[in-house]
């Protein structure tokens, strides 16, 4: 018992109310800022989201024009199974997206310390934060899914409601891996035992390995089915068994949005009310388990895992230094402790050890398939995919984890602004790490599955060439516009990453990818091809290598730009 | 106000707060005070029901933090020494949304958000967005939206980092006035000067355990001395680390 009677308690405030016009003025003042004083970057970022819709709208009609030339039907089986496919795999990227900016925004942010400490229920600040995160990591979804299914729906002739339930049909979407990795976030930051953060990794490790085996079967299947005239459709769509019943989302989507494309109104409509009504279902669970679990999972978070682990020098480390031992010993030390924070956070590594076990796993499934006289896919057009996509993957990862080191330092900056060393030399070591670290896993990636796909060492050398140009050139650039567009309020790097400079430096990047191996490596892998397929024993000719001094050249004016306005941008920083 | 029983924390294998008991009543001004890890920001989080006792219990305004959090908070306001505001706010709007999160009347809110504008000298930035803010601006603002709902307990963490004299001159005013009036106040300070100055009682922490808690006479008496509070403080904590043991038991609570 108390020794004193309760006081008395001041009315219940709105707090839906309350929260919805804190958002509308956030919104609202920080809208006016960007036009009074941020009017090209708000330009710039509305012309990359444009290009990045543009893109896709492009590569959706082309590989659906493919289709109608392969007589696919656009409303038939295998264009639903690819439906069932795309809407699984996004889901599954949101689930874990969604989830993991969810935890840091839930438990790391000054925001929810601060209105943990109001009278703000758990539940709503829950909502508000789910809100944020499913917005920021769903965007990406939405540019990319609306221009696909523009695409399909010009390409395969749809009535004009198609079009207006699209955006309702992605919009409940998000909400349904929102909503899981929510309840499963909270659960698990409240339930899991001690050390979380390796069980969390594994968990994830083993969902994201399970999901892509399957998903690199079907893609197997797609690929029999197109080149063998439709035989092993059957056996494909058995693959779907699992995302084809009535209680998989994605298949209510692939569904909803297949009747509308055949001009079934009542079909359209029923499956989008599934959609939303599941996600709004599972919404409110979610904001139901925040309200029972959030506080005590906060408490949890902030005072657990705690143990003296001891921390020290990693042969890796010594490793690192021994490849930059070209440097002078202080900017090798920079090196070493960007390494070191890069090799303590297993986030980061996991997923480049994940894509480069998929990567070689493919490449060696692809050789058993030809060596077995199957000729399904060419060995040219298997390694330019691998190519592509290492360096996709070298994109994504530079940008998740380069571009923010500069803003990450954040308040802390004065730290290393008042060492003895030169800003230059300070963007200097985030360029060596950057492109040494870089190098070492695309060569190792591309050079190992070229060699398991047995390609010619004429192929392999270009390759080692294209892709030393490519880490090279990303690390330039990441490290450039990391330093000429910093965010140093925001702490969160993965909301770096989606902001103004983020995107910028992505589309950049990009760009400079498809100039790369337009450049250098299309030139050889449409020839090979083009012989392969007329069946002649000619060598392909030495203009195909044209490309790869006006692609070094570009690599090299990437890296000295990128860097001198980056260095420039850092000398003038005030801390 | 504030009742802590038997009040323990642990992070993993460190335990921050140990058998912690402290009683303050309304209308006090209590500083607490101690070397840093000495479990000071712990309890603190405890009393705002950011973080729950692994042992024990904390209550405020008669409400466990626990069992009846939400309707603690209203009682409550807490200034962090790292005061967290919305950077694409101003400071009325700020404030605004501070009195509306209370289910402050919208007349009352309104004067009370003219009164403490005037009372911090906002007046020149509080229709700023506040990511222009220096941080004593930002330290003002929050201690304005601190008060602007009347709470009944003041917690206040490091409140003079960043104020310019005039500032920390007008804040020892306030809190007086506050406690005056009969709001607790609980401050967490480093300055021992102004918790000699300001405080009813004080207590003193380390190591998760209370050393003393009283007036400053009961303190004299603690550590058989007539120093000032820097002189207690010190004899207090380096005795208490050649102790096995809780120094005392008569002067806690």
């Amino acid at each position: 018992m108390t020794a004193e009677l309760p006081a008395q308690l001041p009315g219940l405030a709105d707090q839906a109310g309350v929260f919805r016009r804190l958002r509308t003025r956030l919104l609202r003042n920080g809208l006016r800022v960007a036009l009074d004083h941020g009017r090209t970057r708000l330009i710039t970022m509305l012309a990359s989201s444009v290009f990045v819709f543009a893109f896709t709208f492009a590569v959706g009609l082309y590989l659906f024009t493919q289709l109608a030339k392969a007589n696919v039907p656009f409303k038939g089986a295998i264009v639903e199974a690819l439906f069932d496919l795309m809407f699984f795999t996004l889901g599954s990227m949101l689930v874990f997206s969604t989830g993991l900016i969810l935890f840091a925004s839930l438990f790391n942010s000054p925001e929810s310390r601060y209105l943990l400490c109001s009278p703000a229920r758990a539940d709503r600040i829950f909502a508000t934060k789910f809100q944020a995160a499913v917005a920021f990591s769903s965007w990406g979804f939405v540019i990319l899914g609306i221009p696909v299914f523009l695409a399909f729906g010009i390409v395969s002739g749809v009535p004009w409601y198609f079009y207006a339930l699209l955006p309702a049909f992605l919009l409940g979407y998000v909400l349904l891996p929102g909503s899981v990795s929510a309840t499963l976030c909270l659960l698990l930051a409240r339930y899991m035992p001690q050390n979380r953060k390796q069980v969390l990794i594994v968990v994830a490790l083993v969902m994201v390995v399970v999901a892509s085996i399957w998903m690199y079967r079907v893609g197997i299947g797609l690929k029999k089915t197109f080149n063998t005239g439709g035989r092993e459709l059957d056996e494909l769509i058995g693959r779907f068994d699992m995302l084809r019943s009535g209680f998989a989302p994605s298949h209510w989507m692939t569904r909803g949005v297949m009747a509308a494309a055949r001009d079934d109104l009542r079909g359209a409509l029923i499956p989008l009310a599934q959609v939303w009504s599941n996600g709004l279902v599972l919404y409110v669970l979610a904001a139901w388990v925040a309200r029972r679990v959030y506080r005590t999972a906060y408490d949890r978070i902030a005072g657990g895992g705690r143990g003296k682990k001891v921390y020290g020098t990693h042969f890796l480390d010594r490793v690192m230094e021994t490849l930059v031992f070209y440097l002078d010993k202080r900017t090798r030390v920079l090196v070493v402790k960007d390494f070191r924070t890069f090799r303590r956070d297993p986030t980061q590594w996991a997923v480049l050890i994940l894509f480069g076990i998929l990567m070689l796993f493919g490449a060696s499934n692809f050789r058993q398939y030809y060596s077995a006289g199957l000729a399904v896919m060419d060995r040219y057009a298997v390694s330019l995919m691998n190519l592509s996509g290492t360096a996709i993957m070298l994109c994504a990862g530079l940008s998740r984890f380069v571009f923010p080191l500069i803003s990450l330092e954040g308040r802390k900056f004065w730290v290393l602004g008042l060492t003895p060393l030169s800003r230059d030399q300070i963007l200097w070591g985030k360029f060596v790490f950057a492109a040494t670290g870089a190098l070492v896993i695309g060569e190792l990636l591309i050079l190992v599955s070229d060699a398991l796909l047995g390609l010619p060492w004429q192929g392999m050398l270009l390759h080692a060439i294209i892709m030393a140009v490519v880490a090279v050139g990303l690390a330039g650039l990441n490290v450039g516009l990391g330093a000429y567009l910093p965010t140093f309020k925001e702490t969160d790097p993965s909301k770096i990453v989606v902001g103004f400079g983020g995107t910028v430096n992505m589309v950049a990047g990009l760009g400079f990818l498809v100039m790369i191996i337009g450049l250098m490596a299309v030139p050889l892998h449409t020839a090979q091809l083009a012989r392969g397929a007329a069946n002649v024993d000619k060598a392909v000719s030495l203009w195909v290598y044209a490309g790869v001094p006006i692609g070094v050249l570009l690599g090299v004016v990437a890296v000295v730009l990128s860097l001198r306005f980056g260095a420039r941008s850092l000398r003038g920083m005030e801390f | 106000m504030i009742d802590i029983r038997g009040v323990s924390k642990s992070y993993g294998p460190k335990i921050a707060v140990q058998g912690l008991d402290l009683h303050v009543p309304a209308g006090e001004l209590f500083a607490f005070l101690g070397p840093n890890g000495a479990g000071k920001t712990t309890t603190i989080k405890m009393l705002c029901g950011l973080l729950f006792p692994t042992q024990g219990s904390v209550r405020v305004g008669g409400f466990d933090l626990f069992a009846d959090g939400d309707q603690a908070r209203t009682l409550i306001s807490y200034v962090p020494d790292q005061p967290f505001l919305y950077e694409k706010l101003t400071g009325r709007e700020f404030l605004q949304f501070t009195a509306d999160l209370y289910a402050m009347p919208s007349g009352k809110a309104s004067d009370k958000i003219d009164e403490v504008i005037e009372l911090f000298h906002l007046d020149d930035f509080v229709d700023d967005l506040t990511e222009r803010y220096s941080h004593g601006m930002r330290q003002r603002t929050v201690f304005a939206a601190a008060l602007v709902h009347e709470p009944k307990l003041l917690i206040a963490d490091e409140p003079t980092v960043g104020l310019d004299p005039k500032s920390i001159r007008e804040l020892k005013t306030l809190l007086r006035r506050l406690a005056a009036s009969g709001t607790t106040v609980f401050l967490s300070t480093h300055t021992l000067d102004i918790a000699q100055e300001l405080a009813d009682r004080i207590g003193i922490i380390d190591h998760g355990r209370l050393l003393g808690c009283g007036t400053m006479r009961d303190l004299q008496k603690l550590a058989s001395s007539d120093g000032n509070l820097e002189d207690l403080f010190l004899k207090i904590t380096e005795e208490a680390a050649t102790e096995p043991e809780p120094a005392v038991s008569g002067l806690v609570g």
